[in-house]
């Protein structure tokens, strides 16, 4: 009995063999791996949905090839680097700030009190405050004395000025301004504008945009003057404009924006 | 936390896609006044020990000055005013040294020329002086075999590549043609010479007693012109291509000022081969000629396409007695009188199809002894400007391509010479000397 008992094929099924801590380790690796995967899909594979193709990711596509194809497709707008040049002076030269002299508050001498107050003999020198490390000192600001500024001729005005919080295409292609600026002076008619208009000033705002071959387009009324001669002698002017020529070559986006205003006053 | 995770993915996504949105922008404004730019044109510098270098840069050095002068967007600044250094390369350029006074300029065009082997090469650069962080706008340079016409040939090109950047778009004309009849020859021949004079050829050798009106077509391949041939005045086509002159048809009658069509395929001209002289229109071959103006016993001629649209003609007609200037539909409806007095003829159509320059004496007849002068008209408003003054006898206008020159024939004193000047009226000279030259025609490109 006990050696028909103690068969191999029995024992196989008596002995115990350690499985349960491999099946726990199996399921938590497995566990672990299907939520890596709904994680990556949930957040990661939200961004290849949305972003396939474009210019940022993968090596295959080529901006430039786009941009340059006539394909009339949007390229990505380019940031123009500002460079805060040295040579040229800023617009205001920042003062230290003038220390306030508080009136000196003298203690009402109580009745009783036998102490005379105390007499201060030399009054503090006011300390200069230290420089503020985000301001542009005077003589070292961008190109504010450019080229460029707002003038007068007869009794039209204009002139112009930069966003900040965009590129730098101002500072660094100023002839190409004075170029848009000389252009549409030139195509604007001033006779097309009703004579009898008061005699306060009127300004309009127009936009457009100006793309790579110097064509204007998208030519629109930002704010009008309330003179509707007015505003339609501004846009004549830029619909009279074939091209201003092609932007400048080191500039590598793919168009820029114009705000220009006129000014008229009879 | 996934959640939080896939809230920070999307904001970086959205602030970036924002950031990418944005685009530069330029605010600017205008009133009325135009102001030149104020360049300073130093002479290029000597590049080698060559000994052919020194006349050829003098002619370069000349040719480059007079092209910027004569473009009409630019104040030269006098020689006299440049320092003493004057740069042949970049780094030889102090810019507050240009920008400061007294010279005062917004740009610089400079660089260096010289000869080397059998070649003439050039570097040029413009250099906008003001613009301390990148002040470069233009370089080129430029190589071919030395003689003074390619000397003048880089001045031009050098000169048309800083006219085009600085003049918003508008190509230069300093490689432009003015086609034009000479007699000196003898015969009254047609003519070819550089915008600036330089360069005077005779194209013809028909030796006959009249050549009158030569135009040159869009593509600048042809010229037609009207000569006194065995039926009359008849048109014919000189082929600049082939330096001969190639066929055309001849038609009855008094065939005179042809006018080309801007997109090169018809020609209007003045013809009498029905009787009374009219405008015909036939295409660039000289087939199927049609009449497109119709005023029974009183002539009409000069015909003259409006450059910009090919829509409009303007052209002369003595329907109400002395001529005057009338515009039409290209199919010769909608006929409008311009002029309202006197004696007025040639007109020629501006580049953008703004303004009619033509010849006017405003009071005319005995007892009125006006005299004749180049006129310009707004087509839209019909104001008028008188452009020369107290010059002579003027007629014959004909614009450049760019739209800021007129040439045209001045009779002051004996003899009939071409001029030119800016649309203006200001820079008035004389581009011919000898003999007697009419009836200039400044090429389309």
């Amino acid at each position: 009995m006990r050696l028909s008992e103690m068969e191999p094929g029995n024992n196989i099924y008596l002995e115990r063999e350690p499985w349960g801590g491999f099946l726990t380790w199996s399921a938590g690796l497995h566990v672990a791996l299907f939520g890596s995967i709904i994680i990556y899909s949930a957040i990661i594979g939200s961004r290849h949905g949305e972003n396939w193709g474009s210019t940022e990711f993968g090596d295959a596509m080529s901006a430039t090839l786009v941009s340059r194809a006539p394909v009339p497709l949007p390229a990505p707008a380019e940031q123009t680097q500002n460079l805060v040049a040295n040579e040229s002076k800023g617009l205001t030269e920042s003062q230290p700030k003038a220390v306030e002299q508080q009136p000196e508050a003298l203690p009402i001498p109580d009745r009783n009190a036998k102490k005379k107050p105390e007499q201060r003999t030399s009054p503090e020198k006011p300390r200069t405050p230290p420089p503020e490390d985000n301001r542009v000192p005077f003589g070292q600001g961008g190109p504010v004395s450019g080229p460029y500024g707002v003038f007068t001729a007869n009794n039209a005005k204009g002139g112009f000025s930069f966003t900040g919080a965009a590129g730098d295409f101002g500072s660094q292609f100023g002839w190409y301004v004075d170029v848009v600026r000389r252009k549409v002076s030139e195509n604007w008619m001033k006779y097309e504008i009703d004579p009898t208009i008061s005699s306060s000033s009127r300004r309009v705002y127009i936009v457009f945009d100006i793309m790579s071959s110097g064509e204007p387009t998208n030519v629109q009324i930002e704010q009008s003057s309330g003179v509707p001669s007015l505003d339609q002698s501004a846009i004549r002017a830029l619909q009279r404009i074939d091209s201003f020529g092609p932007l400048p070559g080191g500039y590598r986006g793919s168009k820029v924006s114009v705000e220009f205003w006129f000014d008229y006053k009879r | 936390m996934i959640k939080r995770l896939a809230a920070l993915v999307l904001l970086t996504f959205v602030s970036s896609s924002l950031l990418f949105a944005q685009t530069d922008w330029i605010r600017t404004g205008t009133g009325l006044g135009v102001e030149k730019v104020r360049l300073a044109v130093p002479d290029f510098k000597a590049a080698g020990n060559d000994a052919q270098t020194a006349p050829l840069l003098t002619v370069f050095n000349e040719t480059l000055w007079n092209d910027l002068d004569n473009a009409g967007i630019f104040e030269l600044v006098s020689k006299s005013f440049y320092p003493l250094s004057v740069p042949g390369t970049p780094p030889e350029l102090q810019l507050a040294a240009w920008s400061n006074p007294p010279v005062n300029a917004s740009m610089i065009a400079f660089g260096n020329f010289g000869v080397s082997g059998s070649d003439v090469a050039m570097q040029g650069w413009l250099y906008d002086v003001r613009n301390t962080g990148s002040p470069m706008v233009l370089g080129k340079q430029y190589r071919d075999p030395a003689s003074p016409a390619n000397a003048r040939l880089q001045a031009h090109r050098f000169a048309d590549e800083i006219i085009f950047r600085l003049g918003g778009g508008i190509n230069g004309i300093a490689e432009s043609k003015v086609y034009f009849i000479s007699s000196r020859s003898g015969h009254k021949e047609v003519w070819q010479m550089d915008y600036d004079g330089a360069a005077q050829t005779q194209l013809t050798h028909l030796s006959s007693i009249a050549s009158l009106s030569p135009r040159v077509s869009p593509d600048n391949t042809r010229v037609i012109f009207s000569t006194y041939a065995k039926r009359g005045l008849e048109l014919v086509m000189y082929s600049l291509e082939l330096g001969r002159m190639v066929s055309f048809p001849a038609y009855n009658g008094t065939n005179i000022s042809p006018a080309w069509s801007p997109d090169g395929s018809k020609i209007a001209f003045s013809s009498s081969m029905h009787g009374h002289s009219e405008i015909y229109m036939a295409d660039s071959a000289g087939a199927n000629p049609k009449r497109l103006t119709v005023s029974s016993g009183h002539p009409d001629s000069s015909p003259a396409w409006n450059p910009k649209t090919g829509a409009q003609i303007a052209f002369v007609s003595g329907r109400t007695g002395l001529p005057q200037i009338y515009i039409m539909d290209a199919d010769g409806t909608n006929v409008q009188r311009m002029t309202d007095t006197g004696y007025a003829v040639s007109p020629s159509w501006s580049p953008n199809g703004q303004l009619l320059a033509f010849a006017w004496r405003r009071s005319y007849g005995p007892g009125a002894p006006g005299s004749q002068d180049i006129y310009l008209m707004d087509v839209t408003t019909r104001q008028w400007v008188q452009l020369t003054h107290d010059s002579g006898t003027n007629d014959f206008p004909s614009w450049s391509p760019d739209g800021r020159h007129i040439v045209y024939e001045s009779k002051q004193g004996g003899r009939s010479q071409i001029w030119s000047m800016l649309a203006d009226g200001a820079k008035q000279h004389a581009l011919t000397t000898s003999g007697e030259n009419s009836q200039p025609n400044w090429s389309w490109k």
